[in-house]
């Protein structure tokens, strides 16, 4: 019989209010009306082949009864169920109250082994045993505290092998064939909650409890992830995977709210020609328990300017050699990570440009991926970091509108990258005096189409191609007191090479300043002056 | 498409700037960064070849008077071509033909693909890459390096004439790429361009 006949209505998420509001006194009166409401020969056979309380109670669908902070005392038990043989068997299995001693070895329930019982390994292959969920609770706090991470929410992530679910599978098929006339299981389809579930009912209170945050309906970025497993995890999945691939992926959780959807993948009656393996296999060892707290990515954005014309954008190291005196990725991440608190980072830009390139004007968007952050810094850290980045002695970089994003932007870095027109601004001289007519000419082309083939200095690393450009506007300004340089300001589409536009790559370009004027044209710096992005 | 932000600048009186504004709020600190100071700037740069390439020269490669460069980007990869002082440029009327149907192929049919350059072929340092005929002579321009051949510079089929004018740049022939170890073995017999420029009284780089 489901849980329908209890006093409190416990549908849905029980608010912090109603658990408080189900005293003690009325927890145990409710356990025990559950389980006086089995069959108490089936009670007893599922206690004597080792099936501790809890897997009893979620066999048959009792599901709100994992909120429950009280649990059955083998006192209770006996009085419930009559029987005076194998009291402390019965009672080990049940757990017990806090201020209750458990003096013997425990034995591990066949079914959850030990999941429900809160006894598992560490990470460190000693065995625990924990009074209740909020001992487990209280492991979690305590790791999160010690990492010096600061929440305002979790998502819980719970794994399983999933033998259990066999197990589940099997148990139900036996109590199926042997009390299926009496009450409740004659119906298709098992009502039995899964381990998963089970746990996550009863421990997410505990924890919110425990943490002071609530585990909220929206996905926190922060996560706490419990994973059970029968072999001791190797060191790796036991560390905070800062340093793994995706660093706690998004994992699809079966729900956020505390409210389990019915495990889709158990079907009571999927194995009924198989023989039921009831009772199961004798377990002595309990799963070792992973538990990992980390937070997914963050994303601080903005735009940044490049002053030097020897930095580069990432860091760039050949045959143990830096190039260049420092990069915009160092110089960003290196003041951005200490304010997150986090692991490392990753560094993503809408575009690149050369060492000797310097980016000014509005600057060009990026985004600083930092991994498992401890803490996610407020507008005011924020504010504060890219002041300390302006503020840097060398003047090499600067950042404008540093802040939190809140989409991680991807879509925008690439099509920053592959469709946003840039602009720029290049020292140009050719190998004759520049005429009013030159000036005509560059300054009345609109839209004009340029062939590229791939520049030799990239061709080693790029596909040979043939590639279509427009360079959208030219201006020409005239350098005072030359007669050959002038200040070539031009607008061009995404991908464009300016310097092969200019001095024309032996040819490779067409058309290039160089064969619009009929003369050779050297370029000596380029300068980006825009990239024209909205949202950055 | 973007937004275009082109403003209306609010001193239209400014000789020989442009009309538009450059898109920050201080437009003045970034022309103070961008106008270059002329007394600063050289009378003849150095050209991008000469910055970025390293040149080397081959003299009589393989037969008296077929002077070839080899011009070497920082990456490795290597533009061959024409030297100054080849003899077809001595003929009358210079270059006039280029065909690129030597040996058993046409090298200007290849095709390759991708960052790994597949089907890109490999040839010693003698192949032949096209041959160049004057009114009086027909020269083979050969590879001058190990390696893949990565282009040619098939522009020479319709205007020859480019290599008369400027054999060092828009003339180029082809692009090699050698693998270390090969580049090594023939740089030993390559020389500098000021050797060169010694050896055929000529003048080499712009």
């Amino acid at each position: 019989m489901s849980g329908e006949t209890e006093a409190v209505s416990l549908s849905g998420t029980p608010t912090t209010a109603e658990l408080a509001a189900v005293s003690n006194e009325e927890e145990t009166r409710i356990l025990s009306d559950a389980i006086r409401s089995l069959p108490p020969q089936a009670v007893k056979d599922l206690l004597n082949s080792e099936v501790c309380i809890a897997c009893i109670l979620r066999l048959f669908g009792f599901r709100e009864h994992f909120h429950f902070r009280s649990s059955i005392s083998s006192s209770m038990l006996h009085s419930v169920l009559g029987e005076s043989e194998h009291l402390e068997h019965y009672g080990i299995l049940a757990g017990s109250k806090s201020g209750e001693e458990l003096e013997v070895q425990q034995i591990v329930c066949r079914m959850c082994l030990g999941i429900l019982q809160y006894l598992y390994r560490n990470d460190k292959g000693i065995l625990v045993q924990k009074l209740s969920a909020d001992g487990l609770a209280a492991s979690i706090d305590e790791m999160i505290k010690q990492d010096g991470h600061e929440i305002d929410g979790f998502s819980l992530e719970l794994s399983v092998p999933p033998v259990l679910l066999e197990h589940d599978n099997a148990v139900w098929s036996y109590m199926k064939k042997r009390y299926g006339q009496e009450v409740g299981i004659a119906e298709e389809t098992s009502k039995c909650v899964s381990v998963k579930d089970a746990l996550k009912l009863a421990i997410t209170y505990p924890i919110e409890n425990m943490l002071d945050v609530k585990s909220s309906s929206i996905p926190s970025s922060f996560r706490i992830r419990l994973t059970y497993s029968q072999t001791k995890p190797s060191s790796s999945m036991a560390k905070s995977p800062g340093e793994t691939n995706g660093s706690c992926k998004r994992r699809k959780t079966a729900d956020v709210n505390g409210v389990p959807v019915r495990s889709s993948n158990f079907s009571g009656d999927q194995k009924s020609s198989e023989p039921c393996n009831f009772p199961l296999e004798k377990v002595n060892e309990p799963y070792y328990l992973a538990l990992v707290c980390c937070r997914t990515p963050i994303y601080i954005g903005g735009r940044y300017l490049k002053f030097s014309r020897n930095v580069s954008q990432t860091r760039w190291i050949i045959d143990d050699e830096r190039k260049g005196e420092s990069s915009v990725e160092e110089i960003i991440g290196s003041s951005i990570l200490p304010a997150c608190q986090g692991d490392s980072y990753k560094f993503h830009a809408a575009g690149r440009e050369d060492i000797d390139v310097r980016m000014l004007g509005s600057g060009r968007p990026f985004m600083v991926e930092v991994q498992n952050a401890r803490r996610v810094p407020s507008e005011a850290i924020i504010k504060e970091t890219e002041t300390k980045i302006n503020s840097l002695e060398e003047k090499l970089v600067a950042v404008k509108n540093l802040k939190l994003e809140v989409n991680n932007g991807w879509g925008l870095m690439h099509e920053g990258e592959s469709e946003k027109q840039k602009q720029y601004c290049s020292l140009v001289w050719i190998s004759r005096t520049l005429e009013d007519e030159d000036v005509q000419t560059i300054t009345a082309s609109k839209d004009m189409k340029v062939l590229q083939r791939t520049p030799i200095r990239v061709l080693h690393r790029r596909s040979p191609l043939e590639r279509e450009k427009i360079i959208h506007w030219m201006k020409v300004e005239r350098v005072a007191g030359s007669s050959q340089y002038f200040l070539l300001h031009l607008c061009t589409q995404a991908g464009t090479y300016i310097k092969e536009f200019v001095h024309g790559d032996f040819g490779r370009t067409n058309p290039s300043i160089g064969s619009i004027l009929g003369c050779r044209a050297e370029i000596l710096q380029l300068d980006v002056t825009d990239v024209k992005m909205d949202g950055f | 498409m973007a937004d275009h932000t082109v403003q209306e600048s609010n001193d239209p009186e400014k000789q020989g700037k442009p009309e538009f504004l450059l898109p920050v709020e201080d437009e003045g600190e970034l022309r103070k960064l961008l106008v270059p100071d002329p007394e600063n700037l050289p009378a003849t740069p150095s050209s991008a070849v000469e910055t970025n390439f390293v040149s080397y020269f081959a003299p009589d490669f393989t037969k008296p008077g077929h002077d070839q460069y080899v011009y070497r980007h920082a990456n490795g990869l290597c533009v061959v071509g024409l030297a100054p002082g080849h003899l077809a440029f001595k003929d009358e009327g210079g270059i006039t033909a280029v065909d690129f149907n030597v040996g058993k192929s046409d090298r200007s049919g290849m095709k390759v693909t991708g960052k790994r350059k597949k089907n890109a072929q490999h040839f010693e340092s003698n192949t032949a890459i096209c041959k160049v005929n004057t009114k009086a002579d027909s020269y083979i321009v050969r590879c001058c390096v190990k390696g893949s051949l990565l282009e040619v510079n098939d522009r020479l089929i319709k205007q020859p004439g480019l290599l008369n004018s400027s054999a060092d740049r828009e003339g180029y022939v082809a692009i090699m790429m050698p693998r270390p170890a090969d580049w090594l073995k023939v740089k030993a017999s390559l020389m500098s361009g000021e050797e060169y420029a010694k050896l055929r009284e000529v003048r080499v780089l712009n």
